[in-house]
């Protein structure tokens, strides 16, 4: 789920050497925790969030299929 | 690559994206685990307007692709188009569908579209649609281009923007 995460992310900047995922494992919810370099925070956020919204729902559907629960956090 | 001229003016054609968006397309469903295939069609486009590109999904998990509307399939569409830096111009021109959802949807709205505009039409009072993106939003607008009777508007902000159709005869918003 994290090689999703970056490839996705990593199509979408314009700097995909900078792309990092780190996962981090709750009991109830995997968080993914997305940093891009701060001039590529727009094209993974995109309008009104509509890139980081879509990103999101691929990411929980593809979770739905491995029955767990996960979450992307963008950090600034 | 690089060192040819480029004759910068021309656009950039539909052409030479279909590798950049089946790769990513079947990324995304390999890395997600969907069970999926991923096909380019060609059409020969009906109107300026029509697709003249569909990326077909296929498989097992088409009902995980289209619920909710086609949530997931719209997501994918989004991020795949963005990453390839599609021109806007070209949107139209290639569509994401599964089990011809996209083609039935269309259809849809082109009905929904003209019963509203006759309901306007009878009661003089405007008719506000549910929330709809761009790309549907424009076919509504499209579909009722050749009714003087009415005119329609986009109202609202973000997933909430949706098509207002007004009689002709009222003020236009500034």
């Amino acid at each position: 789920m994290k090689e999703l995460v970056e490839e996705i992310a990593k199509a979408l900047v314009d700097k995909p050497d900078e792309v990092q995922v780190r996962k981090v494992e709750g009991e109830q919810v995997t968080v993914l925790e997305l940093r891009v370099d701060p001039t590529d925070l727009g094209k993974v956020i995109g309008k009104q969030g509509r890139t980081a919204r879509s990103i999101r729902t691929i990411l929980g559907a593809a979770g739905m299929k491995l029955k767990k629960r996960f979450t992307l956090e963008i950090l600034e | 690559m690089g060192s040819e001229p480029s004759p910068s003016p021309a656009p950039t054609p539909l052409e030479s994206y279909y590798a950049a968006i089946e790769d990513l397309a079947r990324k995304i469903v390999k890395l997600g685990g969907f069970r999926l295939e991923v096909k380019l069609r060609h059409l020969e486009p009906v109107d300026e307007h029509s697709p003249a590109t569909i990326v077909d999904f296929s498989g097992p998990d088409a009902g995980l692709l289209l619920e909710a509307h086609g949530e997931l399939l719209n997501a994918i569409e989004y991020v795949v188009l963005r990453a390839v830096r599609l021109e806007e111009s070209l949107f139209p021109k290639i569509s994401f569908d599964c089990e011809d959802y996209r083609h039935m949807r269309v259809e849809e709205l082109k009905l929904m579209a003209q019963v509203a505009a006759d309901r306007v039409r009878d009661t003089g009072m405007p008719f506000p649609l549910g929330p709809m993106n761009a790309r549907e939003r424009r076919i509504i607008h499209l579909a009722l281009n050749n009714r003087p009777e009415v005119r329609t508007e986009s109202d609202g902000q973000g997933p909430e923007r949706k098509v207002v159709i007004h009689p002709a005869s009222s003020p236009a918003r500034r």
